[in-house]
Formats: C-alpha cells, structure tokens, sequence
C-alpha cells in the first residue's frame, strides 16, 4: 500500500510545491528588471558550501546543526524521490536513504534542543513547527524505508500503522517541500540558493573577511568588499523605491531568502537602543509587501515601540507610511552590521537607502534636520552651511601648501573632510599635520576647493545632491597631480575610494590610520613610549572597518605607540556603531536609550581610560557621552602626543623602528 | 574778593579719617587748601575699583564725588542751544514709529537723519504722529509736530487710514523729503504706502530709497539684495535704517504744534484691512529662534511639572539643554544650543544648565542671561548677567509662589508633564 | 494658525505665488529666496497644487530657471483627499505615486533692467488671480520690499506686509496673522483680491524635492510690452560695504568726561552673582530683575487689559 502511496505523495508535494514555486518566481519578477544570466546558477554551489557557510560558521553549534540537518534533508529528499518515487528499490540506495535520514534526525534532534528555549532573536510561529516538521520527515522517511533494507517486513501491513506513517512523511512533505514553493519557512532553501546565484554584489563572494586579529598587516582582501551604494538614474522616472515592485527582482529574491534567524536583529544598534527599527522585521515586511497581506503573521520581535500586525502592503502600494514607518528607515545607521551578520548576504542597507532615496528625492520628507543639512549642502558644500571658505581658517597659522601652489604635483594629498569646521576635530588634523611633517611627507590640501565628499547627502537619499558634489569633488581632484590621498575621515575615505570610480574618479585613497601604519613601517616616524601605562580600547569605525576592511592598521598603531589594547566584546568586523553614521545623528530617530551611551558601556567594560577612535563622527557621537567616561582620543592625536620631532633628539631619532619602541618600555624619554 | 574763611572744625573732622562724619565733610575729599593755604590731595579718596577689582587712582577726583553723590547719574550732558523757526521754507516730514508711545533710538535716528538734510536751511523737521502727547520730540530735533491723532485710530492697525491722512499732509505741505523706519508693519510699511500711492498719483521722484544707512553729500545709500547698495540723489521719501545718521544732541527744537488746514479732508477709504486685534500668542508656540523670553532646563532640574509650570507662570518659552533632550525631559525641537537652536532671546533664563560650549554658542545673540546654578563655578555662571546660585527648582517653585500662582499639587501637572514630554 | 478648514473654498480662490531668485546668505549661490519659498509653502497649504507660480525675469540667465526649479520641488505631500484632477486628468492616486504633484510657474520673459511691475500686473490681472503671496523682500536686484505696494497700487488691491500665517480664506476675504515683533501676532482680515507679503517668521519651507523640480513645468510667457525702469538708470549699484560701528560720542565739556567714558568698560552689568540666598530670596531677587527689564509678559498684559 505505502509503495502506491508514496510516489503519489512525493509527487504531488513536487508537482504543488513547483506551482508554488512558480508563483513565487512570478512575485520577485515584478521588480525592476535587469538582464538574465542564467549560468550565474552556476556559482550557487560554491557560494553555499564556502561563502554563506563562512558566515554561518560563526556559531558552530548552528553550523554542525544546519549541515546535518540540510545535507541530511537533500540528500534523504533526492534518494526518496529515486527509491520512493521511482520505484528503485534497492539495498545500497536504501542504506543511504536511511542513513541520510538519521543524519538529518540527529540535526533535527539539535533543533529542537535549540527551539525548546528560543532566544529572543529567533522567529517563532511556523519556524518553531518547522523542527517538528524536520523530525517528522525524518522519522518517517527512515520508517518507510526500513523495509528497503530488510528490517521490516518488505510490507507493512496495512491499517493504523501506514495510516500513521503516510501522515508523518505527507506531514514532512507538506512542509519541506510544498512549503518551499509557497512560503513556508523552507522557502528560505529555494529562495536562498536562487539568491546567492543571483546576487547584486558578485564581489562580496571573492571576500575574505580580515579578522582583528589577523597577522596581515592591511588585509589584503579589503579591496573586494563590495560595500559602495548602487548609484540612481536621476532621469529614471521614479527615484528611489516606493513600492515594493520598485525593488530589482534580485533584492525582492533576497527578502525571500530570510531565515530569521535574527541576527541582524542582534547586531542592529538602533534596536538596540529601542528605535523602531529591527532589520528581520523590515525584511520581514518587504516580504509582506510583495506577496500582499499584513505584518500580523510575524512571529518574531517587532520594531521597538511599534506593534506588529497593525501595517500592511502590496506590491504595488506605497512601502511608507502603510508598511513601514519613515522613522524606521530613519532610525539605521547604515553601520552595516546586520549585512555582514546575515548568513543569507541579504543587503538591508541597499533596501533602506533605496526608500530613502524615494522619501528624499520624491516626497521631500527628509527629517528636519536631515533636509536643512541637505539644503547646507547645495548651498555651501558643507552640512552645516558655514562658509567653504573658512574650511582652512583653523591651519591658519600651521602654513598648509595648497595644492593649487603645487603645479608640480605633491606625494600625499591631504583630505580634510567636514570635520574641518569643528573645533574638535581640527584638534585631530592638527596632530595628523605635525606627524605628517615629522615623517617628512610631502603634503599639500585643496583648502576651500575641497567640498563635502557627500557621503551624509548620499545616505539621506539625496542622490542628486550626492551626485553633483561627486562629480565637482572629481572635477577638482581631476585637476591636480598627486600620488594619493589621506584622510582622517572614513566616510570620505570610503565614499571617494569606493564610490567615486562609479562617477568616473578612480584615486588612491588611504586612511590616515594606514597611512601613519605605513611610515611607521618605513621608519619614517619615531615615537617615545607613552609614560603612563595606560589601557586603550579600539573602537573601529564602520566605514574604515566594516566597510573598507581596516581592521589592523589602527591596531598596529596603537601596539607601535606600546599602549596595551583592551578589545571591547564588540570589536573588528563586529564592531558596535556609535550611532552617528548614515545621517542618523540629523535623523535623531528617539529611542529609549543612545547608541554612542551603549557604546560608551562597552569601552567602560574593558576598563579601559582611553578610547582610540579613527573618526570625527565617532569622536563627536562618543564626546557627547556625559562625563565621567573615558577619554576619546583620535588615533593621530595619540601618535602626534608620543612623536619625537626629528632634530629633537638625534639619538632618538636614529632609533625609530617601532619595535624597539615596543621592547624596550623601560627606555627613558626625553620629556 | 571774598575771604577764605576755614571752619576748624571741618578742618578737623576732613582730616580724622576714623570720625563718623568724616566722609560727610571730606566732600569734596580729594583735594582741598588747608587752613595754611596749602594745596593738599588725599590719596585714599581717589581712584575707584576698576573692572579686575584694582583700585585705580584718578587723579580728577570724580569717581569719589560720584560715588558720594550717590550714584554718578547726575547728567553731564552740556545744556542744549535752543532752536527756533518762525517761518519755515518747507518741511521735512519724519514719521517716528513711536513703539509703546516713546520715542525709540530709531526715531531719534530719523530726525537726526531729518536735521541733517535740513542742515542750515529753513526746512521745519516735522515729526508726524499719530498719538497725541510724545515726550522728548523738542531733544530730538522735531521743529514742528504735526498731530494726526484726530484723523486715525491710534490703537487699531489701519494703514490705508493713516495713508489718507499722509496723503492729505503730503498735499498741503508739498514737503521736500519723507522720512520711515523700515520697520514690519510700522513705518516700513506706511512708508512703502505713501510710495506707491504718490508714484501713481505722478509725483515726481517719489520711488523712494529703502533700508537707507547713510547719507552724505547729498546722496543716499541705501542697501539692496545680493549684498549690494545703491547709491542715488536724496529722493523724496527715505525708508531708513536705525544708526542712519546720528541723533540730535547739541540743540534743542520747539516742536511747535501745527494742524492741517483741510482737516478731516479725509479722502475716501477703501477698508480693506480690518484690524481684528492682538492674538494671544501661547510661549510654547513661538519658534525657539524666535522667542523673546525663554526659560531653558538642564540636568540641574529635577521637577518637571515645576518648570513647566514656572514657564506658564513667567509667560516664558521652554528651551533645554542638549542632556535634558537626550534624557528625553524636553522634545529635541526646544534644544538649545550648537548642535540645536541658536536663539536671540531679551532674556534668557538657565535653570541648573551648566553652560557646554555648544550651548554657549547658542545664546550668544540673548541681551540677558539669568543663571540658576547650584555651582558657581560652572560657565553659565560666567556668562549670566545675573547669577542665582540655589537649587533650580525650589527657585522656579518660590517664583510661582511669589506670583501667586504656586505649583499645584504634582498629580495635577502629570497630564502637561507628558503633553510637554 | 490652523489649517483652513473649508479647503472647498480656499480652493475657489485662484491663489497665486511671486517667486524671485535668492541668494544663499553664506555662498552667495543661487537659492530659493527665504520669504518667497515660505509664500510658497503657505500657498501650497492653501491651494495645494493649484497653486500657480509667477517670476518675471531674464530667462536667458543661467542659473535662473535652475533655481526657480528649487520652487517647483515644493510640489509633494498633498492631501489624497482632494481627488480626481478634472483639469488635468491625473488621478490623485497615481500622482502620490510618483511622488508629488506637479507644479507650474510661468516665468514672464524680460531684460534685467525692465519694470516688473506693470507686466506681473497684466499677467496677475489675465489671470483673474485673487490672492497673491510672495515674500517681503527679494534677495537680489534692488531689494527694497517695494514690488507688492506697487502692484497692489496698480491693482487696486489691498495689501498687507508682515504676514506669518493665514488662517481661513473664503471667497471674500482672507484672515491671517501679522507678525510682530517679539514673536507676538495681530489678526487681520483682508478683502479679496489682495496681496499678501509674508515675513520670514512664517513657517518654514518644505524641502524642495529633486523629483518634483524635475517634473514641474516652467513656461516662458511673452506678456505686454518690457518698458525700462526708469527711475533705476540713475541709480548706481555698488557692492554693500559693511556699515561702521557707531561709536559713542560723548559730548562733554570737559576732557575729563570724554576720556572717562571712552575708557569706561562696556554696558555689561558684568555679571552680578548672588549667593547664599533662600529660594525665597532668590525668587525675590528674581522677579525684581525681571520686573525691572519689563520682562514679566503676564503683567503687561494684564496691564494692558487694566488700560482698556
């Protein structure tokens, strides 16, 4: 009886759960298209089994769970499809089936360990009913085919028990596989696999990620991260994304590919910090609206300070308000912390910044402060609308060459960035000026010529804006001859490193960080070391690390200074963001608590007394934490306070190898 | 030649410091001839507490007669020659805005401005007003005092009244120049009025010259957009700037009442402007920027409910320093401050707001700063004009208190507390 | 300074806003003029996208049109309510869906040293336009606050400068709110048609949205005959110099007066502080010092109220 009725369920579950699947296909097809590539169907594999298993590897218990449990699915569904479903019975292939399916129940088994007491991250609903499912199928699968191999009774006899045994494999089929075409949890397997063959960052599948802890001293895989925004069509006539089916079909086909395993949600600071954004959940809903329906289905925590259930969508209606709310998108900070998190490489941060890009450039509805930095910026250059001019007031008596009294072309261009205008930063850059100059670099800056790299207008959604200072930025860099360019400032150090060559402005551009790494490498700096032992903590700055994979230069810095480093829980490709990146300090979404306060905490548990930063935004976000708190001391300034100036000491000065610094901590310092 | 006839007495008392009548009779102390006829200075009476707190000798001996004389505000202001004009050759007439009834240091302004142009000549500087008695015009240089009361209500906004009656003065007295404040909605306005209405009538160079700054040689400046001025002939009706020319200090002017002959010539009106008079404006209303008075809370206030109630009470505008926002006391759009709003305010008060930079920043452009700080080292303190050093909000309650409208119970302010949340 | 709420009415009224050229105060850089952009924001609250924009300048001037563009950007966010747009056939649905509406602005063709003045007036007259918003002054050219006077003189309207908000317009008059200084209001009622010059206290502009000044229409319009300002020939334009500091002339009699008031420190009580002070005492010497700067808003009006 079961040999009859076998074949007609698993190809009934095939044949719906395909119809499913089509359909599935038809909703990611109502994106914006782009051309079909099929053999990138290809690359899945590799993909899988290296890239996204990177990823997830870093929990290894869920790591060892998954392998089990989906190896030991595909391949007890592939061997029951050939036994069951064709009728080749045979001992070697029954072995196998009944061995894959015991692989699959140990990991199911692991599953439901996990599931008995979720964590808070995880979805629950039909995510908790799938272990129960995966047990399901696996004890069924491995009872019917018992008798392949000669245990059971070739024919179980009929009645109660085939009756129980057909619920149990019709109960696992229902879910794994007609689920898989029509959004069961499962669907993630189907969708997943289509998205990483499909992905709109092939790039980031060449990525090696740098640990902190790596012996190589500038990561040499950085250059593959693919971490720059798509630019927008100005003359497209829609800007932005408003509905879901203004998404490319690739990024709808990564919402598909969530398995909520909610660790973004883990990651994300403005969750966090109890602003309403939660990146499963808004994956979660962009899901809801391209399939239709409401968020009420959602069975995982919402945005913090808003229910869920109360917002739906469609495809072809309006994301905001009706879906999302805009304080949501508001609320991120583009820290990216939540794209390298997810096992699913989906790209939370492309989707926000798309909708954003919509509010902004076709709805005007730019938080306030948002649009009057915005409107700063096509003014004066500048967000905070002061004059272009006043940007070299503070070097005023530091005598900077500019780079327009250097027709002969300079080694080492000297980006200031905005944090130019503030008094706090312009303490950075003057440290950064006086090592350049000990270190004999042969520097020069554009002064009012340079503008705002236009990073904030960029992340706002104000693509134009973002466009139009790209281009005069290139215009004018275009202009003069130099090697290369240093900033203190990640954001211009990302946005014109990895965002300018898509306008045409191809420039090699370093951090300062690896920049002062590099001449101490070259012994081209010397440095007494630092009198007081005293505990530093490192805090990387999302657009230098994440973003750029500068993970170690700083570090290297720091050990070069012979300050003892306290890593934070949540450091390197981890790191916590301060909060003020992606606009997010002008959004001022509230929320119950601050990020740059949070951050604060975990310098606080280091026990560290000093924080290194390698950023102005960093610096101001953790600056305004009320005192008492460590203090913030930027990378440059730490170098500049322990520099021996050459000419200072000539016996110093002739022994400028950081290693000897390192060693020989007892050395006296000429004060 | 009189007799100098010493009183020993005096004598006596000047000289012994430790007498309780002596600064009675060391007046005036710092110089005097002693019974021998000698010239004698006494050190000690000189010179007055300079800014830093060291005393600072001045030798003329003013400081202490001042300061014995009990406040030094007795006028040195030379005594004015008097002006007058019997027969004018023409007018120029000023219109003063007159702000609360009183001459202001703008109208001053324009009839500085007014006498100027009238230099030697015999043109009568007429002040034109629409109030019946205002002090000080005589000072301030106003020959004739042209009184419209009678034509218009002075209390209601009714400009195309007031223009009627300009109008009617313009065509009586053909005077060579009109001068306005270029103040909204005063004689900037009225000012415009009468421009237009005299271009259309045909007068000849009645465009007038606005925003005037300055005039010399017979030319006005006046200021335009795109940081431009222009610079033309004196025309007929000057729209001016305060600080255009000095004001009148040196004569004094009859400001001789005259009338309109064809008074109550009013010319018909179109009314189609009705004052509906003053709104009450809620403090929490005004924009920060705007605001004139403003009553800002820092980490310093506990009680909530209190300060709201104290900004009620004071009529004030709230404002919060940037830790109030982040602590989520005060809503982000009262922020004051760099990195909030920077605000312009006649009087600011600090309620336990330690002063950061930033915040410094954003109240630099305030005419008075009151600190309530319990610590008197803080910046704020440094800053105020006025430093109270007490707890804030036993302040704030004492003033509700004193106004006679004390803080009410706090579950009765828990609904505002959270409106203003 | 609520909403009107007969928009029915509001609507019947052909409202429309004079834009000119800004200046930025800091770059100099062409930009939506502060007034004018805030006339344009209370038009749009008014009229929504039946709002009709009107600037008469050179429209061979490079950056012209780009700026007034910033202008039409404005046209976003309107109620869905107001439907079906006969006139234009759009469904409102729709035109939410691309963003915003679109806007209008006929920019009437003439030299930089032409009178705008009798043309704006014929357009405004062929128009039948019945309320004209625009800012108190222009940032460019002469500036001087002049143009509504001019035209509602031409006109025959009324005119009332200072505006920061209107509150109801039906199909004779608009009420609205007049700024005065220290952010204190005066309620007026104007008859239609009128000019209304808004003050720079109004409520801020919306953001000019990149999408909506790309889609919104400016049309050049030929309109009467470009007649000469006369009157500006003979004016010379210079660039603004920077206006001296008054100095504090003493007039005194004797040296010793002059020289003690040019040395003396400046006004600046210099800060008094108070300390060991009750609250009691300190509320006394608070309410003192602020009876004393006349600051005590409730007393004055009351007082007033005492005179009436």
């Amino acid at each position: 009886m079961l040999q009859t009725l076998l074949p007609i369920l698993i190809f009934t579950a095939l044949a719906v759960g395909a119809i499913g699947a089509a359909r599935r296909i038809r909703l990611w097809r109502r994106g914006r298209r782009s051309p079909m590539r099929w053999q990138r169907l290809l690359r899945m594999p590799k993909r899988y089994l290296n890239d996204l298993h990177h990823v997830v590897a870093r929990d290894k218990a869920m790591a060892h769970t998954h392998v089990a449990t989906a190896g030991g699915f595909v391949a007890a569904m592939a061997l029951a499809i050939v036994v069951h479903g064709f009728g080749w019975h045979g001992p070697i292939l029954g072995g196998l089936l009944l061995a894959a399916s015991i692989v699959m129940f140990v990991g199911a088994l692991a599953v439901n360990r996990r599931r008995l007491n979720p964590p808070a991250k995880l979805s629950k609903g039909p995510w908790q009913r799938l272990s129960k499912s995966l047990l399901a199928y696996s004890v069924g699968m491995f009872l019917v085919s018992l008798p392949l191999v000669g245990v059971a009774p070739t024919t179980l006899g009929g009645g109660a028990l085939v009756l129980v045994l057909t619920l149990l494999v019709a109960w696992g089929l229902l879910e794994m596989i007609v689920g898989m075409g029509w959004g069961g949890p499962m669907k993630h397997a189907f969708a997943g696999s289509l998205h990483l063959a499909f992905h709109r960052r092939p790039e980031r599948f060449d990525d090696q990620h740098g640990e902190p802890q790596s012996t190589n001293p500038h990561d040499v895989h950085r250059g593959s991260r693919s971490t720059a925004l798509f630019p927008l069509d100005l003359a497209a006539p829609k800007l932005g994304v408003e509905k879901p089916s203004d998404f490319q079909w690739e990024q709808l086909l990564g919402f598909d590919a969530c398995v909520q395993c909610g660790r973004c949600q883990a990651v994300c600071p403005a969750f966090a910090a109890g602003q309403p954004l939660n990146p499963k959940k808004l994956i979660q809903d962009m899901v809801v609206g391209m399939a239709g329906g409401t968020d009420a289905r959602y069975a995982g925590s919402g945005y913090p300070g808003i229910d869920v259930g109360k917002h739906h969508g469609s495809s072809a209606s309006p994301i905001v308000p009706q879906l999302v709310e805009a304080e949501t998108l508001w609320a991120c900070t583009t820290c990216r912390a939540c794209v390298e998190e997810c096992p699913m490489m989906i790209e939370h941060v492309d989707a926000i910044v798309d909708m954003r890009r919509f509010i902004t450039l076709e709805m005007g509805e730019t938080p306030e402060k948002g649009a009057a930095a915005i409107d700063n910026l096509i003014a004066t250059d500048n967000p905070g609308g002061l004059d272009n001019a006043s940007r070299l007031d503070w070097a005023a008596d530091l005598d900077l060459d500019r780079i327009k009294d250097r027709p002969e072309g300079v080694d080492v261009l000297l980006w200031l960035g905005d944090g130019a205008f503030d008094m706090r930063n312009q303490r950075t850059l003057r440290a950064l000026v006086k090592i350049l100059r000990a270190g004999g670099v042969d520097f020069a800056v554009l002064g009012e010529e340079e503008r705002d790299s236009g990073d904030v207008a960029r992340r706002l959604g104000d693509e134009a804006t973002f466009q139009r200072l790209a281009e005069r930025n290139i215009a004018t860099l275009s202009r003069y001859r130099f090697r290369r360019i240093v900033t203190a400032d990640p954001h211009s150090f990302h946005v014109i490193g990895r965002e300018y060559p898509a306008f045409g402005g191809t420039f090699e551009i370093l951090h300062h960080s690896t920049f002062m790494a590099e001449l101490f490498e070259a012994g081209r700096l010397s440095v007494g070391v630092n009198p007081h032992s005293e505990t530093v903590t490192y805090h990387d700055p999302c657009y230098l690390g994440r973003y750029n994979g500068e993970f170690a230069a700083p570090r290297q810095l720091l050990a070069a200074l012979g300050l003892e480093v306290a890593e934070m829980a949540r450091s390197g490709y981890r790191s916590r963001c301060c909060g003020g990146g992606g606009g997010a300090a002008l959004s001022d979404v509230p929320g119950k608590a601050r990020i740059p306060d949070m951050r604060m905490e975990d310098v606080r548990e280091t026990g560290a007394t000093t924080v290194a930063v390698a950023c102005p935004q960093c610096t101001a976000m953790l600056e305004g934490v009320v005192e008492p708190r460590p203090q913030i001391r930027d990378l440059a300034e730490l170098v500049a306070e322990a520099l021996i100036e050459p000419g200072f000491d000539e016996v110093v000065a002739t022994a400028p190898t950081p290693a000897r610094a390192k060693v020989q901590p007892d050395e006296e310092i000429p004060a | 030649m009189s007799v100098r006839r010493i009183d020993p007495h005096a004598e006596r008392i000047r000289r012994n410091r430790l007498h309780p009548r002596h600064r009675e009779f060391a007046r005036p102390a710092w110089r005097w001839t002693s019974a021998e006829g000698v010239t004698r200075i006494n050190p000690h009476a000189l010179g007055a507490i300079g800014p830093n707190g060291i005393k600072r000798l001045d030798r003329s001996g003013a400081s202490v007669e001042a300061s014995i004389a009990g406040g030094g505000q007795a006028s040195t202001e030379p005594a004015r020659r008097q002006i007058t004009l019997e027969v004018p050759s023409g007018y120029i007439m000023v219109v003063p805005e007159l702000a609360e009834g009183r001459l202001s240091d703008h109208d001053r302004d324009l009839l500085g401005l007014a006498r100027q142009l009238a230099g030697d000549t015999d043109l009568a500087v007429t002040a034109v007003t629409f109030l019946s008695d205002v002090a000080g015009l005589e000072e301030a240089g106003a020959d004739r005092r042209l009184d419209l009361a009678n034509l218009v209500d002075a209390e209601t906004y009714d400009p195309e009244s007031r223009l009627a009656a300009l109008v009617a003065a313009e065509r009586e007295l053909v005077p060579s120049h009109w001068i306005f404040a270029d103040d909204f909605p005063g004689g900037g306005d009225l000012g415009r009025r009468l421009a237009a209405r005299l271009t259309s009538d045909g007068v000849q160079e009645a465009r007038p010259a606005t925003r005037v700054w300055q005039v010399a040689d017979g030319r006005s400046l006046s200021r335009a957009g795109d940081r431009q001025d222009i610079q033309r002939d004196v025309p007929k009706i000057l729209i001016a700037l305060a600080e255009c020319a000095d004001p009148v200090s040196e004569t004094r002017h009859e400001a001789r009442p005259m009338t309109l002959e064809a008074d109550n010539a009013a010319i018909e009106i179109t009314a189609g402007i009705v004052d509906r008079g003053r709104v009450a404006v809620d403090p929490q209303q005004i924009p920060l920027a705007q605001a004139p008075f403003i009553l800002s809370a820092g980490r310093g206030v506990a009680d909530w409910a209190g300060f709201h109630h104290a900004a009620d009470v004071l009529g004030a505008s709230e404002g919060a320093s940037r830790v109030a926002v982040d602590d989520g006391n005060m809503p982000r759009a009262r922020q004051v401050g760099a990195t909030g709003t920077f605000v312009a305010a006649s009087c600011y008060i600090a309620v336990g707001i330690s002063g950061a930079v930033q915040h410094l920043q954003g109240i630099t452009r305030c005419q008075r700063v009151i600190a309530i700080n319990r610590d008197p080292t803080c910046d704020m303190v440094k800053r105020a004009d006025l430093a109270i050093i007490a707890d804030g909000d036993a302040v704030l309650a004492a003033v509700c208190q004193q106004l006679g409208r004390p803080t009410p119970v706090p579950a009765a302010t828990e609904e505002r507390c959270h409106d203003a949340a | 300074m609520t909403l009107p709420e007969s928009k029915a009415d509001a609507s019947d009224v052909r409202t429309i806003a004079l834009v000119s050229a800004g200046r930025h105060v800091v770059s100099g850089r062409s930009d939506r003029a502060r007034e004018d952009a805030r006339a344009v924001e209370m038009g749009l609250k008014l009229a929504g996208d039946a709002l009709t924009l009107v600037h008469a300048g050179d429209p061979e001037e490079p950056t012209l049109v780009e700026c007034l563009r910033g202008y039409l950007g404005m046209y976003h966010g309107f109620d869905m309510a107001r439907g079906f747009d006969m006139a234009r056939g759009v469904d409102m649905v729709e035109r939410r869906g691309s963003g915003g509406g679109c806007g209008r602005l006929d920019l009437l063709s003439m030299a930089p040293s032409d009178d705008a003045v009798p043309m704006l007036a014929e357009w405004l007259e062929a128009h039948e336009a019945k309320l004209v918003l625009t800012g108190q002054r222009a940032e460019c050219g002469e500036g001087s606050g002049l143009l509504p006077y001019l035209l509602a003189e031409r006109l025959g309207w009324a005119v009332v400068t200072g505006v920061a908000a209107i509150e109801s317009v039906d199909g004779e008059a608009v009420t609205l709110l007049q700024a005065l200084p220290q952010g204190q209001r005066r309620r007026l009622t104007v008859t239609l048609p009128c000019l209304v010059a808004v003050d720079a206290v109004a409520p801020a502009p919306r953001q000019s949205a990149f999408g909506p000044a790309r889609r919104g229409r400016v049309d050049v319009v030929e309109i009467g005959q470009p007649a000469p300002d006369a009157d500006r020939a003979a004016w010379q334009f210079m660039p603004a110099r920077a206006r001296p500091k008054r100095l504090k002339v003493v007039k005194s009699a004797n040296a010793r007066d002059r020289f003690k008031a040019a040395a003396a420190k400046s006004e600046a009580s210099g800060g008094r502080v108070l300390s060991d002070l009750t609250a009691d005492q300190a509320a006394e010497k608070l309410i003192e010092y602020l009876r004393r700067e006349n600051l005590l808003r409730q007393e004055k009006i009351s007082a007033a109220e005492g005179d009436q």
